[in-house]
């Protein structure tokens, strides 16, 4: 099976603009994860605070973070981690069985389940979407380009999204395993998402220009 | 190679010259079948590659101290027989499922235990050996190491693959029609004669232990003197409502052929202390707590455990988390069993399974990657995975699942 390669690895690289309220100003450098080298010239740049669930350990994901931060329901946050540490067990149980189908032609699947989620996401990331606009009286689906950072929400909700439309006696990890799955190779439900929503967006390019006027 | 290891640095230090040699043999061993070109193909079933560890020693009885912090991997026919009524963990046999091998470690309290069994005078009172340990530490999966070396052996297994179940979650009760005021578990005794029966129907046809005396279970049934035990077994699993009698009349029995020198007899029953808790979770008529000592099920097995006998060892481990809340602060054996249990096993082996040492953390994490099971190798990763789960087995498989 041939996964589509995520557009970037990178990922999550928010705006660098300081919030108009933020309590830093604009200087200030964001906590760093890596080793720093170069301890002299880094000592005179002001760095901001670490979040406390920051950290340098092996468990630590940036995007895996986020999406612990969206699965938690009321504050519950260690059942929310518990929940997705079964979704990659699962991943990593099925692509070790399609490995195992494979002969161990190790090219052909990618084991390491943090790696699919992060391709699923880039898989369904939205570019554009249909926002209602009031002109003459008249509301227009009008399509507005999205944001980065609200590109990567609007993915990790819908992928939740599917994984809890679900029946009551599947369990959640599987089901969002099995989404996952689906999306890293640009199949399934939340792909299509995106891709319909496209569409629509094509097809009222014409309200385009009721953006600005 | 040389990118191997440098990726997994200080862990696959071990021997290299190790498996150079096994790299050379297979050479070798091409060139000589292309040579003749009538060299047989490789079977299926070969034995498994042999490195730093993994040891292709698969017969318990051979394990010595060279083998600790090596796997072994049992072969399916034997697996299937032995453990396919229970005897490895749920998650342990989900990993067998993945990895697509039956794979234990070799551990010193397993070895320890052999060497006791391999040295014991059977024709003395059977010796009680006691596992105990932390939660998750591998008391189980060094019993399970015990009965297979017991398995093929020819001892005749007397297996309770996790006792607890009887008393916590029982799947019927009734109340007994021989004994007054006392319980019978007719489908737990039933399902346990079937897991008797796929462990030993070889052995059992093998040896043709007959019974002593007819037993009795109604008007028309009974099972006549000099019936085999086979049969004995089978009537239990046939007529479930007499499933009780039939494992107390099985197991009397097979404590006096064993004394008679017929047959050796190893018992192993896991979570052995949950016959000396307070309560269980068995209501009677009364719509009372029954405690464990008034069911059906418990006196045979506390019969066995008994040294009124001879040719057979007594394997038992003890476990916190065969208790309830609030029986569960130490695992030591003479708190687990209480006052009653200890005068009862008094005087026994304690055998005390720890964590992973050095070299066997060492072993299981080379083995996690080897079966594609950890993903994200960065530099220092056993560092924090050590320290993470203090080389505590369970609570290391736990972390490792989400890597």
């Amino acid at each position: 099976m041939a996964y589509v390669p995520a557009t970037t690895l990178n990922i999550l690289r928010f705006s660098k603009l300081s919030r108009l309220m933020s309590m830093y100003p604009s200087h200030f450098a964001e906590p760093n994860l890596n080793k720093i080298t170069d301890r002299k010239s880094a000592s005179h740049i002001p760095v901001k605070a670490a979040t406390n669930d920051l950290s340098d350990s092996i468990f630590y994901g940036e995007l895996k973070n986020k999406l612990i931060k969206y699965i938690t329901k009321k504050g519950n946050r260690n059942l929310a981690k518990e929940l997705l540490n079964e979704t990659f067990e699962t991943i990593k149980r099925t692509q070790i069985e399609r490995l195992n189908l494979n002969k161990g032609d190790k090219t052909s699947v990618i084991i390491n389940s943090e790696q699919l989620l992060i391709n699923a996401i880039e898989n369904s990331r939205p570019l554009l979407q249909l926002s209602a606009i009031k002109r003459g009286g008249v509301k227009y689906q009008v399509p507005v380009p999205v944001t980065e950072k609200k590109s990567y929400f609007l993915a990790m909700k819908w992928l939740l999204d599917a994984a809890r439309e679900k029946d009551r006696k599947v369990h959640l990890p599987e089901k969002l395993a099995w989404e996952i799955l689906d999306a890293a190779c640009g199949q399934g439900r939340v792909v299509k998402k995106k891709d319909d929503l496209h569409r629509q967006c094509e097809s009222n390019r014409a309200y385009a220009h009721y953006r600005w006027s | 190679m040389k990118m191997f290891r440098k990726q997994f640095g200080n862990l696959s230090r071990v021997s290299t010259h190790l498996s150079r040699n096994v790299l050379a043999a297979r050479v070798a061993y091409r060139d000589v079948e292309m040579s003749t070109n009538a060299a047989p193909a490789e079977d299926v079933t070969s034995p498994p590659a042999v490195n730093e560890f993994r040891t292709g020693v698969t017969n318990p009885g051979d394990h010595s101290d060279v083998q600790v912090g090596k796997f072994y991997t049992i072969p399916l026919e034997e697996k299937k027989q032995i453990f396919s009524g229970g005897g490895l963990t749920k998650k342990y046999e989900q990993q067998i499922k993945t990895f697509t091998e039956a794979c234990i470690m070799v551990r010193s309290p397993a070895l320890e235990l052999l060497h006791y069994i391999k040295n014991a005078d059977l024709s003395k009172p059977v010796v009680r050996y006691v596992l105990y340990g932390d939660n998750g530490v591998g008391k189980t999966l060094s019993m399970a190491h015990v009965l297979h070396y017991g398995a093929l052996n020819d001892f005749l297994l007397v297996h309770v693959p996790w006792a607890p179940n009887w008393m916590k979650r029982p799947k019927e009760s009734a109340n007994s029609a021989t004994q007054e005021g006392f319980i019978d578990l007719p489908f737990d005794a039933a399902a346990w004669l079937i897991h008797f029966k796929t462990q030993n129907s070889k052995l059992l046809e093998r040896l043709q232990l007959k019974t002593s005396k007819e037993y009795v279970w109604s008007k028309r049934e009974s099972t006549p003197a000099g019936a085999s035990l086979i049969e004995l077994v089978e009537h239990g699993i046939a007529r479930i409502k007499y499933a009780s009698e039939t494992t107390a009349a099985l197991i009397s029995e097979l404590k006096q052929l064993a004394t008679a020198g017929q047959c050796k007899i190893m018992v192993a029953i896991d979570g052995y202390n949950a016959f000396f808790h307070p309560v269980t979770r068995i209501f009677s008529d009364n719509k009372q707590r029954v405690t464990p000592d008034r069911i059906t099920l418990t006196q045979p097995f506390l019969d066995i455990t008994n040294y009124d006998w001879t040719n057979g060892v007594c394997i038992l481990s003890v476990d916190k988390i065969a208790m309830t809340e609030g029986y569960m602060d130490s695992y030591l054996p003479r708190y687990l069993l209480g006052k009653e249990g200890f005068e009862h096993l008094d005087p026994f082996v304690p055998v005390h399974v720890g964590n992973y040492t050095e070299k066997e953390f060492v072993s299981y994490i080379n083995y996690y990657l080897d079966r594609n099971w950890i993903t994200k190798t960065q530099p220092g990763f056993e560092e924090q995975l050590k320290f993470m789960s203090n080389m505590n087995p369970y609570t290391l498989m736990q972390l490792v699942r989400s890597l």
